[in-house]
């Protein structure tokens, strides 16, 4: 249409021209148009091409189960492909492409070559050839060539809202069936959610010229639209249905019909009703794919919402009575109707003797053999069906062809629903609903207005028995009056054709699968509906087989000799509607994809330079940049100034569990090794605790802070996993229940303050009391105090082997603490001087604690003894856990102390071995020794102090011969940290 | 066996193009036989593969695969198509380089092409702690011949232009270990083309045949029982991904097994756009996605989250699953997921499989293969041959026998311990 | 199967429920109770805690072949 061209009239347009580009030209349409529709108006009848075959193609349906009619909006980069383009709504300056096309869509030069080795090219060829020399040497060729649409290279989707709902029932369908269940079960009491793919509810009233309770079928839908709002429903538009389960459906709210401006619902309701009406299916015949060959529905939705005619020279073809009203509307309409083919012998339509007399030519058992015309329709040839070989021509620019509708059963098909074959509609509805869920209307299998009307009104009464709602006020069923008779469908599924001509019958056009594939699959043994849609791809295009699904199972069923109800339905997978992956992510992606915690002093880490990297969920400081430009240059700094002077280290991502009550003692001996309830109050130990099955879950410290009160500390990532196993052991353990645990973890901030000034400046920073009560202390004691009126632990304990304590205090005081003590000359550390601090010492990490080593792989051999009873040492006796090549912690230098290595070296007995006997967990450059040290997993047999290995990286530096020795490097009497 | 289909090569693909009818049926749809050398339960991709190297490997002319359903209907038919050997133990390694080596011959072996592409597989590092985790296990995959490289930034942009590893997330990308060789295969092939090349050699592969029972005399299996009548067997080897628990049952031997579904989902087609197998952890969650021939983006996740037999995934998994695609490629944030589905996992105490007698001198059980059974297909069908055959387990298969938990020698490659929601 | 009860808190998502383990159907030790399964597709009796939620633990009984929820109870010493 040009700018001049007249305007047209329909349902969804307003007057205002649209200007949109489609392949690079300029073309306008009304708002409310769809790129289907416009370009249609304008005269173009090539949209695209298809996967396999490159075959030229307009569009078959008129809706989102549209197979062919895909398009790429939107320019390079952030391009959005596959937009079905009926569903598009055109918009000002929206740049649309044909997809599948080279060097364009009318010259296609892949089509050409294909073309010919057409009659190669059917199911199963790719499992038969390509493989020599091999697939790799053909596969990417074949990777440019198949895929629909382009490849974004970026997104500028803005984020999409998640809402939530809540209602006693969500009823998926706006049409007819959809509307009266609503009203039904609004005016039971009920709360309802309606869902309307469209932008518009009415359904088929759209076209259909019925009138109800006396009105035209369109201001029936206003009034009830009205009613629903007066009784409180919420009614979505451009709204499909996602996923429904009990309880909770998901919908998707999409208003231009392409990626934007999108919303995604999740109604939590307890009941559901499916009124999504029916899918109308094609028929096989040769070329049924040409562009001008579209379904009847798909005509009368051109019309009526667009003001579209099909064509110029329009034959209709199908199976059924609904033929002769949508010929009867098209002719009001003055859209010329040459022909009407119907397979059937007779047809008691009394619109039929009304259309011949109006000059249309009206066929009985007869069928369309074949279109005409490249790349558009220009004719199609006719024959009767007993006479297939005797065809004539008939002009056409469009052919309407129906072959009935498959009632939409996919949400009947999950949770125990099974598909059930309905002769008289040639296709499934789905059976063995659970209670939650209820079908009415077409998607029931209902295929005249009023028995969907009156299906829909039986749903609302049921709705409110199942709700419990008694009394309610149930209106009349509406009465309708001139909708378009019952189809009287007699099942036909495809014309008769010449083995060759079956490579040109199309049954699943977005894959391009024909009758001679379905043919082959059988021939090769693909008999099973499921095996024959995975040897052909059926039916897994975007659409996911709604228009070709049951037509290929029909023809399946057609070629074995079977009735369909015995080939059955494959199966259908969600989401009932493809859904955009930018709709299920809400704001969960880049630096938003999962929340990070903070500690208390986390903007002074920043401040400081602190590079903060997320650990167990935490963010937190590698190291300072003050102290060098990388983790390994910072962190010699920082590891070094702590055992020449001292520092202090956020260590508030600690976990910390209050263990408290009159069973406390009893339940930690049951939980933990080594007997903890003999700690006396004021003191803690180190402790560890297994997993059921013997393997040590975590250490950490106990801290005894009265008879019945105990605080546990944890690994910051391990926290969850040790909160969970307490409170299990807690609940099923003999040792008693009266135990309540709380994770405090949040409630204390931690500064760890370490290095030979930690007790002078801790004291003058403390002062008063407080300094008092450090002044006491020994190691391991513990002190709860006051300082500037807020709470104060003081634990003597150290993970740096220095003379160090840990600070707990409540995150208020914590910046204020942390910055008198830095004020004092205890400068911060990060976690990379830290773990150089506790590898100097032979302590443990998660990097040990792998969940694989035992308590004696990490030589805790004594805690084990002193607690036969406990969580998981049962298991330990069993053999293999004692086995000289079971690896066990050992200590490693260098044996040449200007040499390095790295964790994650394996370890050989020889340079030449490949045989690995342990491997590297940590491996730090020692700033107090001045060479590298680390810990290693050393087969028993081999883990003597002084054994010689090599430490073998092939997969970064090389290999650096390495001894073993004792796992504490630095100060092993510990006289540094308990002096 | 005239009527099967002939072997495949540019002769025959040309004689088709003039006798529609050339092609038979890749496999018989056999009825049930009284007795068999072995009868092989389950018609997955190990099933289909033992009873092929049974007949190839060992000659054994009498053997029968029983399917309840049809053959490649369970998880060959709904993985995510991925092969791989990066593993972390030695057992483990061995095994699987095993079958990716088998894989890359795959297609000749079988005569039938079964895609497979060799366009590499890189786990990302979130941090320098996990490219350490990463070079243990690629040291320990290099020290034992098998490739493994570690990137940085710059080699993963080399390697895959589509991913930006510097943009922002909250679970960064510093790095990660690449085994060029790992890549996806075509995965009902797998099971048609074992299909086919077995049936071929004789073997009779029985559809919609249940099996209820085991028969039993004098302490040995005499035969199982079936929707379609008894038949015996000299020795069976139960192959029933997703449903060993139950075979368990059956024979009253309770197993380290819980079943567990596993989902996958794809996105309409596109051009090319994800030009490897890639996957990207983000705390407890991870993603892993390749593009398939098709077009579409193939992606999975971890475990539904508790047992079911139900194949209907869980709708929050998805969404997790999403999240970490985009996150990785912002670029995809538009593309609709056309379907998700799921299979059912037996996942075992370790996360390791279980092959080896199960209560009998000649019942075997070949499964416990968690969610890497589809990798596993071509040497599990060797390995597990060569012992029902020979009443030997090969070294490959030697640790993977069910009593080494009971011996503490557990094969858990992710330190989980007995929690498949874990592994 | 969408929704839980908790015996707490009423129906919650299931999202803020774990799974822990299934039991075994054999009395034994502790090695059948780590590490053996009854992996029973019909009658499953498990371990779960409403961990984000009241985080009770619970003893629950499904039905893992159609996701019916059989029986939701807090978990004791004495249960099973």
């Amino acid at each position: 249409m040009s700018a001049s061209a007249p305007l047209r009239q329909g349902t969804r347009l307003s007057a205002e021209r649209v200007t949109f580009r489609f392949d690079g030209r300029d073309y306008t349409g009304q708002r409310g148009d769809s790129a289907a529709s416009a370009l249609w108006a304008a005269g173009v009848r090539l949209l695209n091409r298809s996967i396999k075959y490159r075959r030229p193609r307009a569009f078959l349906a008129l809706g989102p189960e549209e197979p062919n009619a895909l398009l790429t909006v939107g320019p390079d980069p952030a391009c959005v492909p596959n937009v079905p383009a009926p569903q598009l709504l055109v918009a000002p300056g929206l740049e649309l492409r044909s997809q599948n096309r080279w060097p364009s869509l009318r010259y296609d030069l892949a089509a050409t070559l294909l073309g010919l080795g057409n009659s190669f090219w059917g199911a199963g060829f790719y499992y038969k050839t390509f493989m020599w020399p091999s697939w790799r040497t053909y596969e990417p060729l074949i990777r440019k060539l198949a895929g629909l649409g382009y490849a974004p290279g970026a997104s500028t989707l803005p984020a999409v809202p998640v809402r939530h709902l809540v209602a006693d029932v969500v009823i998926a369908g706006g049409g007819p069936a959809g509307l009266v269940a609503a009203l039904g079960a609004a005016r039971a009491g009920l709360s309802v959610v309606l869902l309307e793919r469209e932008p518009v509810l009415g359904g088929e009233l759209e076209f259909e010229a019925a009138t109800i309770d006396g009105e035209p079928a369109l201001a029936w839908v206003e009034r009830t639209v009205t009613s629903l709002e007066g009784l409180g429903v919420v009614t979505l538009t451009s709204t499909a249905l996602t996923t429904v389960g009990e309880s909770l459906a998901i919908a998707h709210q999409q208003p231009a019909g392409m990626p934007g401006n999108d919303t995604l619902y999740r109604v939590h309701a307890p009941l559901f009703v499916n009124a999504m009406g029916a899918v109308e299916r094609s028929i096989a015949f040769v070329d049924n794919d040409r562009p001008g060959v579209m379904l009847v529905g798909a005509a009368e939705r051109l019309l009526a919402r667009y003001g579209v005619a099909p064509g110029r020279a329009v034959v209709l073809f199908g199976n059924h009575d609904r033929l002769y009203a949508a010929a009867r509307r098209l002719r009001e309409a003055r859209v010329p109707v040459l022909a009407i083919i119907d397979t059937r012998t007779v047809a008691e339509s009394p619109l039929r003797p009304l259309l011949m007399a109006d000059g249309v030519e009206c066929l009985l058992g007869h069928t369309v053999t074949a279109a005409l015309g490249s790349p558009e329709l220009r004719a199609v040839t006719v024959a009767a069906i007993d006479a297939p070989t005797r065809t004539r021509r008939i002009p056409a620019d469009a052919l309407l062809v129906s072959g009935g509708w498959s009632p939409y059963v996919y949400a009947g098909l999950q949770s125990g629903g099974r598909p059930d074959y309905r002769a008289e509609l040639a296709a499934f509805t789905a059976e063995d609903q659970p209670e939650w869920r209820l079908a009415c209307g077409a998607a029931a299998g209902h295929t005249d207005l009023g028995a969907v009307i009156a299906s829909a009104q039986a749903a609302g009464q049921q709705l409110a028995g199942r709700a419990r709602h008694t009394g309610a006020d149930f209106a009349a069923t509406p009465i309708v009056l001139g909708a378009d008779a019952p189809p009287a469908l007699q099942p036909y599924f495809r014309s008769p054709a010449d083995a060759a001509d079956e490579k040109r019958q199309f049954v699943d056009l977005q894959n391009d699968v024909t009758v001679a594939d379905l043919r082959q699959a059988l021939a090769e043994g693909f008999i099973d509906i499921e095996h024959v849609k995975r040897y052909t791809t059926l039916g897994v295009g975007t659409e996911q087989g709604r228009t070709g699904g049951t037509l290929g199972a029909a023809v399946v069923a057609e070629l074995r000799g079977l009735p369909p109800a015995e080939v059955g339905l494959s199966r259908s997978r969600g989401p009932f509607q493809p859904v955009p992956m930018q709709a299920l992510i809400g704001h969960r992606t880049a630096t938003e994809l999962r929340p990070a915690r903070r500690t208390a002093l986390h903007e002074l880490h920043a401040a400081a330079g602190g590079e903060l990297e997320l650990m167990g969920g935490w963010l937190r400081p590698r190291y300072y940049t003050a102290n060098g430009a990388s983790a390994a240059a910072a962190c010699i700094v920082e590891a070094g100034r702590v055992r020449s002077s001292g520092g202090i280290c956020d260590a508030s991502t600690l976990g910390k569990i209050e263990i408290r009550g009159a069973d406390a003692a009893a339940f930690i001996d049951r939980v933990y090794l080594g007997r903890p309830s003999s700690i006396a109050v004021g003191r803690s130990r180190y402790a560890v605790l297994l997993r059921e099955d013997g393997m040590v879950l975590d250490d950490g410290l106990l801290l005894r802070v009265a008879a019945d009160h105990f605080l546990a500390t944890t690994s910051s990532s391990h926290l969850a996993h040790v909160l969970a196993h307490l409170e299990f052991h807690r609940d099923t353990a003999g040792a008693g229940r009266r135990v309540a645990l709380t994770d405090v973890t949040e409630a204390w901030s931690v500064i760890v303050v370490a290095g030979p000034t930690s007790r002078t400046v801790l004291n003058e920073v403390l002062g008063g009391s407080g300094a008092a009560a450090v002044n006491r202390l020994s190691h391991m004691d513990v002190i709860d105090t006051t300082w500037g009126g807020f709470r104060v632990r003081v634990l003597r304990a150290s993970f740096s082997g220095e003379l160090a304590y840990e600070v707990h205090c409540q995150p208020a005081a914590a910046p204020l603490l942390w910055t008198r003590l830095a004020g004092s000359g205890l400068l911060p550390f990060g976690l990379e001087a830290l773990d150089v601090l506790r590898v100097e010492k032979g302590y443990l990490t998660t990097s040990e604690i792998t969940g694989q080593t035992t308590p004696q792989d990490l030589r805790m051999d004594r805690l084990v003894a002193a607690a036969p009873d406990s969580i998981g040492v049962a298991l330990l006796g069993r053999p293999g856990l004692s086995d000289p090549e079971r690896p066990i912690l050992v200590g490693l230098h260098a044996t040449d102390p200007a040499a390095r290595f790295y964790g994650g070296a394996q370890l050989t007995e020889t340079a030449d071995s490949v045989h690995s006997i342990g491997y590297v967990t940590s491996s730090v450059y020692s700033p107090t020794l001045g060479r590298w040290v680390g810990l290693a997993l050393v087969a028993r047999r081999l883990a003597g102090n002084g054994t010689a290995l090599v430490a073998r990286d092939p997969i970064r530096d090389g290999d650096t011969a390495v001894s073993i020795v004792p796992a504490a490097h630095v100060d092993p009497r510990n006289e540094r940290m308990k002096g | 066996m005239s009527e099967l289909a002939p072997r495949y090569s540019a002769a025959a693909l040309l004689r088709a193009r003039f006798d529609r009818h050339f092609w038979g049926p890749l496999w018989r749809r056999a009825t049930p036989r009284d007795a068999y050398d072995v009868v092989v339960v389950g018609g997955g991709g190990h099933g289909l593969a033992t009873a092929f190297h049974l007949a190839r490997d060992h000659g054994l002319k009498r053997v029968a695969v029983v399917e309840r359903k049809v053959i490649g209907y369970g998880n060959v038919g709904r993985n995510t198509t991925i092969v791989r050997s990066n593993y972390l133990l030695p057992d483990n390694f061995h095994f699987y380089e095993d079958s990716l080596r088998r894989y890359e011959n795959l297609s000749q072996t079988l005569n039938f092409n079964v895609m497979y592409s060799s366009r590499g597989v890189v786990d990302l590092a979130n941090s320098d702690d996990e490219m350490v985790m990463y070079a243990r296990r690629g040291n320990a995959m290099r020290l034992a011949g098998i490739d493994a490289e570690l990137l940085d930034r710059d080699g993963l942009r080399r390697f895959m232009p589509e991913l930006d590893p510097s943009l922002p997330r909250r679970y960064p990308i510093v790095g990660g270990l690449l085994q060029r060789r790992g890549g996806t295969v075509r995965h009902d092939a797998v099971a048609w083309g074992y299909a086919r090349a077995a049936a071929a050699l004789g073997v009779d592969i029985i559809e919609e045949c249940e099996v209820t029972g085991l028969s039993t005399a004098a302490g040995s299996a005499t035969g199982v029982e079936t929707s379609r009548g008894a038949i015996r067997a000299e020795r069976v080897v139960f192959a029933v991904a997703g449903h060993t628990g139950a075979i368990g049952r059956m024979l009253g031997i309770p197993l380290p097994v819980e079943t567990h579904l596993l989902q996958a989902m794809v996105t309409e087609p596109i051009k090319p756009l994800v030009s490897t197998v890639v996957s990207y952890m983000y705390g407890h969650a991870e993603v892993y996605m390749s593009q398939s021939d098709r077009g579409g983006l193939v992606m999975g996740g971890v475990l539904d989250g508790f047992p079911s037999y139900t194949r209907e995934p869980l709708w929050h998994r998805l969404e997790e699953v999403v999240q970490g695609a985009v996150a990785l490629f912002p670029q995809v944030a538009g593309l609709r997921i056309l379907r998700h589905w799921a299979g059912t996992n037996d996942q075992t105490m370790d996360g390791s499989p279980l092959v080896g007698r199960l209560g009998y001198d000649n019942v075997f059980l070949n499964g416990g293969w968690c969610y890497g059974g589809f990798k596993a297909i071509p040497a599990s069908g060797a390995a597990c041959a060569t012992l029902v055959a020979t009443g030997q387990a090969p070294d490959l298969i030697r640790s993977f026998a069910p009593e080494r938990f009971a011996a503490g020698r557990m094969l858990d490659e992710k330190g989980a311990g007995p929690f498949p929601l874990r592994q | 199967m969408s929704s839980f009860g908790c015996p707490f808190c009423g129906p919650r998502p299931l999202e803020e429920f774990s799974f822990h383990k299934t039991l075994p159907n054999v009395p034994g030790g502790a090695f059948e109770e780590v590490y053996l399964r009854s992996d029973d597709p019909t009658d499953s009796h498990e371990h779960w805690q409403h961990r984000y939620g009241c985080r009770a633990w619970l003893y629950v009984r499904r039905n893992p072949s159609t996701g019916r929820i059989l029986e939701v109870r807090q978990l004791t010493g004495s249960a099973p």
